[in-house]
């Protein structure tokens, strides 16, 4: 299994992290870890942006499927709801 | 008089005060970004404007809304919002609509439009719009805030069916979220407390420029083919540009077909029935879920001793689950949303179909058939 070495990192840039991802892992694996690890709110919905391509993770596909490579930047974002 | 209100707009070079004042818009919802977004569009002279909402002004709305007045507290909010978007500038063409959007807006009025902005606050509404504006090909942007970030996605529909919906990135968290305001399936939980996300004027104005903004570029700029999201952090003015990527499993668009045909039809299962354009074999689905039977399984244990019902799930709570005669929550609860039509004539024949619309897939073809 191929493994990417990446920054993810919030969307208000408060945390950020360089780590070692297998790429079958998908972009909810990367949103589940970002909330554990750094006790982001449970309360929320999150989707991923890789801030290098300029294109969104679908939350089923894998970081193999979109093409991430070592050094890209994963941003995880809040779904906002409010109106 | 006219021409001397827009002279400075004249002034630009990228700026058609014609062009603007021939669109027309849909806001759904007005709250906080509602009324920044119905400001602006206001300002700026577009033609028509209709807005939509099914709620009252709390005096707690007024720190957001710029539109609303003390005085106004308790009346609707899109009534009010039309009128000071009259006063704003009489020349707009203005309309309010009370109520909920699902049942006010016609998927044939959804087309009428050059884009439906979406400032509601919640998911199911904004995967309602999404779908309605998926069917009509309407331009959709949807917007969204918290306390810090505000975000736009755009969805340019008109361009094409590659075009990725709002539902294409919807984490599965969302549904289940949604799925928290439901017990048994789709009937409202007697008691549900929805959590209030706080706000202020400052992420809301942000959100309503940069939603008005795009919604002039869909009209000036026809070549634009792929939905983007655009997420600023209202603390530090950094901000996220990213193209939507059409999700291949996607609930909202990927069942749908290259060919998407809209008819109307009378509610009554006989009117639908005698449209020729599909097999009785043929399998539909519902836009909302079917209470279609009850039965308690103790006061009436053969399985055929049912009460039909057919209605609207979402018009039915949970208790609904307790029966009349014995008291007890033993009521099992039928609700489907996918019947096939020789089943309707068969069983339902006198009921009316209660949903918006009823659609059917078949070779590439979407089909779908709105109810009058």
């Amino acid at each position: 299994m191929a493994e990417v070495n990446i920054i993810i990192r919030t969307a208000d840039q408060t945390r950020k992290a360089e780590v070692s991802l297998d790429t079958s892992n998908t972009g909810a694996d990367v949103i589940q870890a970002s909330v554990d690890n750094w006790s982001l709110p449970t309360d929320t919905d999150y989707s991923v942006v890789c801030t290098t391509s300029g294109k969104t993770l679908t939350p089923n596909s894998t970081l193999g499927d979109n093409g991430i490579n070592d050094g890209d930047i994963l941003e995880v974002q809040p779904v906002l709801v409010a109106g | 008089m006219i021409t001397e209100r827009y002279q400075r707009h004249s002034l630009i070079d990228w700026f058609s005060q014609e062009e603007v004042r021939s669109s027309k818009f849909a806001i759904v919802g007005c709250g906080a970004v509602g009324n920044e977004v119905a400001k602006n569009l206001a300002l700026l002279g577009v033609g028509h404007i209709d807005l939509f909402d099914f709620d009252t002004i709390e005096i707690h709305n007024l720190t957001r809304s710029v539109l609303f007045r003390e005085n106004d507290v308790g009346k609707n909010k899109a009534e009010v919002a039309a009128e000071r978007v009259k006063e704003l500038d009489p020349n707009v063409h203005v309309r309010s609509y009370f109520g909920d959007f699902w049942d006010q807006l016609s998927l044939t009025q959804a087309k009428s439009y050059d884009c439906i902005i979406c400032c509601v606050d919640n998911f199911e509404a904004r995967i309602k719009l999404n779908q309605l504006c998926l069917i009509t090909k309407t331009n959709l942007i949807n917007t969204g805030i918290d306390s810090k970030l505000s975000q736009i996605e755009v969805f340019p529909f008109q361009s094409g069916s590659h075009v990725a919906c709002y539902e294409c990135n919807l984490p599965f968290s969302a549904y289940e979220r949604m799925q928290q305001r439901y017990s048994c399936g789709w009937l409202k939980k007697i008691s549900y407390i929805e959590k209030k996300i706080p706000t202020t004027i400052i992420t809301s104005s942000l959100t309503g420029a940069l939603a008005a903004s795009h919604a002039l570029n869909l009209i000036r700029d026809q070549s634009m083919n792929d939905a983007k999201r655009i997420l600023i952090d209202s603390f530090t003015g950094r901000s996220t540009v990213s193209t939507i990527e059409q999700g291949c499993s996607c609930p909202g668009c990927s069942s749908l077909g290259d060919l998407v045909s809209v008819v109307t039809a009378k509610a009554s299962i006989e009117s639908n029935l005698q449209l020729a354009c599909f097999d009785y074999d043929d399998h539909f689905t519902s836009s909302e879920p079917i209470l279609v039977s009850i039965r308690c399984i103790e006061c009436h244990p053969g399985l055929d001793d049912c009460k039909v019902i057919f209605e609207n799930a979402s018009d039915f709570d949970s208790t609904i689950a307790i029966c009349n005669e014995c008291g007890k929550e033993t009521v099992e609860v039928s609700i489907r949303d996918s019947f096939s039509f020789s089943e309707l004539a068969d069983k339902y024949t006198g009921f009316d179909l209660p949903c918006k619309f009823v659609r059917y897939d078949a070779d590439n073809r979407t089909t779908i058939i709105e109810m009058e």
